[in-house]
């Protein structure tokens, strides 16, 4: 009866309700779409050690890196290790440049029940799309997703860049396939223009099977078989869990931040439902309803609404996260090298941690602010000096949480050493902002009120009268604070990394062709007279992978005294100048240049000696420089060419950069001449790659990689306008019998817009100066704290006022739009309310 | 007329979707493509010739059956069968492109148990053949029959079920065995028709390694070869298989294509103990199930199979029941069918034969 009493409000102003239902929505749907997709990531890692549905326990790769031939496949398979399938893998770009990746196989020699129905979705005509798989002109299975993204259909061949075409497409995916395009071998073969495998999967063998491929490879047993084969465990799983750790963590924060946002938009529907429901709780209590009685409802009452708001949220949050993943795949494919599928699933676990952080909020924004309510003197008057004391010290006590916010803050600050103490640190300073803005916002008022002339009298009543709007304000502005920081924030963020990452990409691949092309003579090509026509320099690098303090490393030889070398892009360095170092660099063997992953997450120095493994034993090489390596998950040094070969002998080439002579007038460019020189030297197309295309591709999958975190940008940013609107919407509701009195005294609709309006663009605009110092703060932490202790990527703070304006101009558009929809709400409810006062009157 | 249909059926319809129904993927052997060679009377076979690869017929098969025994005097069974299918009428090419298609079956049936396994592979790369020159070879991975000289016989057969292996010493002891009409075998009054060869006696001994056990098994052999473009009629649903080696050293070859209105396709060769082949047609032919019973074949599934029959042969006067040795030898492949050895019992009840029958379409 009591629960009856007090829900009876929700049937009464389906308005709160809807808002109410919509803050816990939108907030729980954000976390856990977020919770959704890193869980989902979590489990493909998990299935790392799987390829395309089957187990690849162990891999057999060319330790020239030129690739596996397909003689010494046959070979492997004609002794037996049917366990073995080849993989070709590539990278083309479509014709608006986006990149694609391709994987291929042949389905026939995949291991055990590979041709179960269960692996592949049947298309319509399954049993004839079968064939066409592995037959000319081939088909390119185009997963569902990647498929809406590209905008093709069943049917549709994929123009690439170089006006080649993918075989037709097919809509459809196997296990593990994530966002790649998966082709027969015959057909990767021909659009790579290869005809080597990149690797050969080995999938479950018994442990005997297992020595004997290792004695196989290990010793020359087999004449067949080439000496340039090595096994190789899959660690994917386990590197993948380690690399993308902050991701994740990134996300997660994001996702929190949204749900807090969600839960302002609750505090303030709950406020006005208090607002209503004062009188029913005091009816309640006139009557003698007891309050351990009470609170059992409030607290019941709680409980439903966490229920109604988990199972909304995660429905939401599903949908959400199907439309999140794609930016997430992209993100740890690039990044990473991670296959994650396009199927989504929710955990028993999501379900349930969803369902606490709810009813944790609703505990914090409904029952407690309910609680507080009740526990108020039953005699007290409802009066508005009350009310604006009441304000009052809520004002000053959320501001003394600010600060005591800030203290907390403080201390942390030196012990950021992860991404999630960062993270910590993060919220503690957004909250505290949060919790002193209404502070400012009175303030702001004051100040105002201060400098109007005394005389202008409506200029005074607007200021004045936001005093009576603030309450309703209050928690939609902390909301539309904490979004507007964090955009601006992680805007900067993302602007300045482009920038850092574009201007490094120059230095870094300042060569106009790179070349990799195993099969031919590259050395007579340099060397032969005609090359003089077109060639200016070039560098020559090599490398080789290995494991340092358990992370995958490269080691690469380069030639200390190639242009791009000299101007070696370093962040750190021993001596006066990064001159310096380069110099140590190129003329002592032992010195070596790390990426800044190893000092930031590896926790090496400058100056320090380290120990690699060498074929010949342990080495002691001295780190005299740190470079920028954006991007890049791995550990990585430089040695010196020289250094590398006579240390290790498994070093293989890394592809050579080319440098031009300059256009002349006349006569061919030094490009065409160097395409044709490349060709007749035996080159394939696709074998080499032109300044500007390498760094299209690169910015390309840069902002694909960033793709993900604009988006929830923008939807935290979406959650605030929702905060926005049920704010102006409930002032409406509240405000509406006085808005008639005042309409029946004669106020005209102009005046009445002024009304509502001028506070409101008060509170927005402090509310939006305080983000842009706060913005900035937070870009500052997310770049020297959080990015650094997260990637190992550090980069120059680049704050610009655009951004911010933007963001302004945005979020007045924001409040327009809302200020139309609840003036027009005025408009229609005005005159009922007009009646309703002469009734009462 | 052999699983191969079947199985070759299989690989036409991309290995089968569950939700492929059996019925089905008969439909590919029974549809008509254009391109492919056709069968036709009166050309005559040339060995070794005949025994390597016709690309340019739709499907092809390598098949051999044994009737072993181990020195306990216990009945074991073995199966190897290598199917080769043009995927379209084009020419054969080397490498990735190539439209050949592979798939083998291996089966062993031992006193205890009856393993299988399945592989496919695809032509042009190597992974998968049938070579004849200087030496003959028919492989598909590490599964191979393989003679050291052009002749087919003497060779050997190795191959792996599960955790067993086999090699096994193969001696042809017979003619080659032409079926119907010079090795032209009509299917259907409707055209269709394979070319269509056996050794229906082959000397087989070897050893099967079981984890660390080795048993040394010999028997007798019988070796189908078998291709065509179109192979079943438009009404025929399945097929009941016979191949059977009498202790007096006649041999009879005898298959049923299942009509759905009735009237099936009979057909078959009697090779009497004086080695004289004899064609048998409908009129020559009595062959009905004596007895039916349902077989387990995992996954909770039964299917109820003819396992025991009756074979007239009225102009001969020969009359015979044949028993399945083992109910249980169910090839459950991607294209499920029964194929196993058989006890070839006379009149009076006595055994004088043994053999294999192949059962398809009671799926």
């Amino acid at each position: 009866m009591v629960l009856k009493a007090l829900l009876s409000h929700y049937w009464c102003h389906p308005w709160q309700t809807l808002f109410l239902l919509l803050g816990l929505t939108a907030g729980v749907g954000l976390w856990s779409a977020v919770q959704i997709i890193n869980q989902h990531a979590e489990t493909s890692y998990a299935q790392a050690d799987s390829l395309l549905g089957t187990q690849a326990s162990y891999w057999i790769r060319s330790k020239s890196e030129r690739g596996i031939s397909q003689r010494d496949y046959i070979s492997l398979r004609r002794a037996g290790f049917v366990q073995i399938f080849p993989v070709v893998e590539g990278r083309v770009s479509t014709s608006q440049g986006v990149p694609i990746s391709i994987i291929a196989t042949d389905l026939f020699a995949l291991p055990g029940e590979l041709l179960s129905s269960n692996d592949i979705e049947p298309a319509a005509d399954s049993a004839n799309e079968w064939l066409k798989f592995v037959q000319k002109p081939y088909q390119s299975w185009v997963p569902q997703q990647l498929a809406s993204e590209l905008k093709i259909e069943t049917g549709d061949s994929l123009m690439l860049r170089d006006g080649r075409q993918l075989p037709p497409a097919l809509i459809q995916s196997r296990a593990q396939q994530g966002r790649q395009v998966l082709m027969d071998i015959g057909a990767a073969f021909s659009l790579l223009n290869t005809d080597r495998f990149n690797y050969l999967v080995v999938g479950r063998v018994t442990t005997d099977r297992m020595q004997k491929l290792e004695a196989l490879l290990a010793n020359d047993l087999d004449d067949d078989l080439s000496k340039d084969l090595e096994l190789v465990e899959n660690q994917q799983h386990l590197d993948l869990s380690q690399l993308t750790q902050s991701l994740h963590t990134h996300l997660s924060a994001m996702s929190l931040l949204s749900f807090a946002v969600g839960l302002f938009i609750v505090f303030n529907a709950v406020r006005f439902s208090l607002w209503y429901r004062r009188e029913t709780l005091l009816n309640l209590r006139l009557m003698g309803v007891g309050i351990s009685t009470l609170i059992l409802v409030i607290l019941l009452e709680t409980l439903g609404w966490s229920f109604i708001g988990t199972i909304s949220g995660l429905l939401t949050g599903v949908y959400l996260g199907q439309w999140l993943l794609p930016g997430l795949s992209a993100s740890l494919h690039n990044l990473y090298g991670a296959t994650v599928d396009a199927v989504i699933a929710l955990h028993w676990s999501t379900l349930l941690k969803a369902w606490l952080l709810t009813l944790l909020g609703l505990l914090w924004a409904l029952a407690w602010p309910m609680y507080l309510q009740l526990k108020q003197d039953v005699l007290q008057a409802n009066s508005l000096s009350v009310r604006l004391s009441t304000e009052r010290s809520a004002r000053r006590n959320l501001a003394y949480g600010g600060l005591l916010l800030l203290v907390v803050a403080a201390a942390v600050y030196p012990n950021i050493d992860s991404a999630v103490s960062g993270f910590v640190l993060l919220g503690l300073l957004l909250f505290a902002a949060a919790w002193v803005l209404p502070l400012l916002l009175a303030f702001g008022l004051h100040l105002i009120s201060w400098f109007l002339p005394v005389n202008n009298l409506i200029g005074r009543w607007l200021v004045s009268d936001g005093w009576s709007q603030m309450p309703a304000f209050r928690s939609a502005m902390m909301a539309l604070l904490l979004a507007m920081t964090a955009n601006l924030g992680v805007g900067t963020l993302i602007d300045s990394f482009r920038a850092s990452f574009i201007g490094w990409l120059e230095v870094r691949q300042s060569a106009d062709i790179y070349l990799r092309a195993p099969q031919i003579n590259i050395q007579q090509l340099l060397d032969s007279d005609r090359s003089d026509q077109w060639l200016s320099d070039s560098h020559a690098r090599i490398g080789v992978t290995t494991r340092w303090r358990g992370r995958p490393t490269l080691l690469r030889g380069a030639d200390t005294g190639a242009p791009d070398s000299l101007v070696f892009p370093l962040a750190q360095w021993l001596g006066e100048n990064p001159e310096d170092a380069l110099k140590i660099w190129r003329t002592q063997a032992d010195a070596v240049l790390a990426n800044e992953q190893l000092h930031y997450l590896g926790g090496l120095q400058l100056g320090e000696t380290l120990q690699l493994e060498t074929d010949r034993g342990p080495k002691d090489y001295r780190v005299v420089g740190f470079f920028y390596d954006y991007g890049n998950p791995l550990y990585q040094f430089y040695l010196s060419r020289e250094e590398v070969t006579a240390s290790w002998k498994n070093a293989y080439s890394r592809g050579i950069a080319l440098w031009l002579k300059p256009d002349r007038l006349q006569g061919a460019s030094p490009l065409q001449l160097a395409e044709t020189a490349l060709r007749e030297a035996g080159a394939n197309t696709g074998d080499w790659i032109s300044q500007a295309e390498i760094r299209k591709l690169s910015v390309n999958i840069f902002e694909r990689t960033f793709a993900i975190t604009s988006a929830m940008n923008a939807l935290t940013l979406i959650v605030a306008a929702i905060a926005l609107l049920a704010s102006l919407l409930a002032i409406l509701q509240e405000r509406l019998p006085e808005f008639a009195q005042w309409r029946a005294l004669g106020l005209r609709y102009r005046e009445q817009f002024l009304v509502i309006t001028i506070p409101l663009l008060i509170f927005v605009s402090i509310a939006w100066l305080l983000a842009i110092p706060l913005g900035a703060l937070l870009s500052w932490l997310l770049i020297n704290k959080l990015n650094i202790v997260s990637f190992g990527w550090s980069m120059p703070m680049l704050w610009e006022m655009a951004p911010a304006w933007k963001l302004g101009m945005l979020v007045l558009v924001i409040v327009l739009f809302t200020l139309a929809l609840a003036l027009f709400q005025l408009r229609r409810r005005l005159p009922m309310a007009l009646a309703q006062l002469g009734e009462l009157s | 007329m052999k699983a191969a249909l079947k199985c070759l059926v299989l690989v036409v319809t991309g290995i089968c979707f569950n939700s492929v129904s059996a019925q089905d993927v008969y439909q590919v052997l029974r549809d008509q493509v254009q391109g492919f060679a056709e069968v036709v009377r009166g050309k005559p076979l040339v060995f070794p010739r005949d025994h390597s690869a016709h690309p340019e017929y739709r499907i092809e098969w390598w098949y051999i059956t044994a009737n072993l025994e181990d020195d306990r005097g216990r009945n074991w069974g073995l199966q190897w069968t290598l199917f080769r299918q043009s995927l379209s009428v084009e020419a054969d090419t080397e490498g990735w492109d190539s439209n050949q298609l592979w798939m083998a079956h291996a089966a062993l049936t031992t006193p205890e148990k009856h393993s299988f396994e399945q592989r496919f592979a695809r032509g042009g790369i190597g992974q998968a053949g049938v070579k004849h020159g200087e030496i003959f070879e028919a492989w598909l991975d590490d599964w191979h029959w393989r003679s050291e000289t052009a002749a087919i016989f003497p060779s050997q057969l190795h191959f792996s079920v599960g955790d067993s292996s086999v090699e096994m010493q193969l001696e042809g002891l017979s003619d080659w065995v032409l079926h119907g009409d010079l090795g032209y075998s009509q299917k259907s009054t409707q055209g269709q028709a394979s070319y269509y060869y056996s050794q229906p006696k082959i000397s087989m001994s070897g050893t099967v390694h079981v984890g660390d056990e080795t048993i040394q098994l010999k028997g007798t052999a019988w070796l189908d070869r078998e291709w065509s473009s179109q192979a079943l009629a438009k009404n025929q649903q399945g097929w009941d298989w016979f191949s059977l080696n009498f202790e007096d050293g006649s041999k009879l070859m005898l298959y049923r294509l299942r009509h759905d209105q009735g009237q099936h396709w009979l057909s078959g060769s009697w090779i009497d103990s004086k080695g004289q082949l004899n064609h048998l047609d409908k009129h020559d032919i009595e062959l009905n199930p004596a007895a039916i019973r349902e077989i387990d074949i995992g996954n909770d599934q039964t299917v109820e199979l003819p396992l025991e029959w009756k074979i007239g042969l009225p102009g001969y006067g020969s009359k015979w029941k044949i028993k399945t040795l083992y109910d249980q030898q169910w090839m459950g492949t991607r294209f499920p069918y029964w194929e196993g050895m058989v006890l070839v019992e006379d009149d009076a009840g006595q055994p004088v034969g043994r053999g294999y029958m192949e059962l398809t379409g009671y799926d």
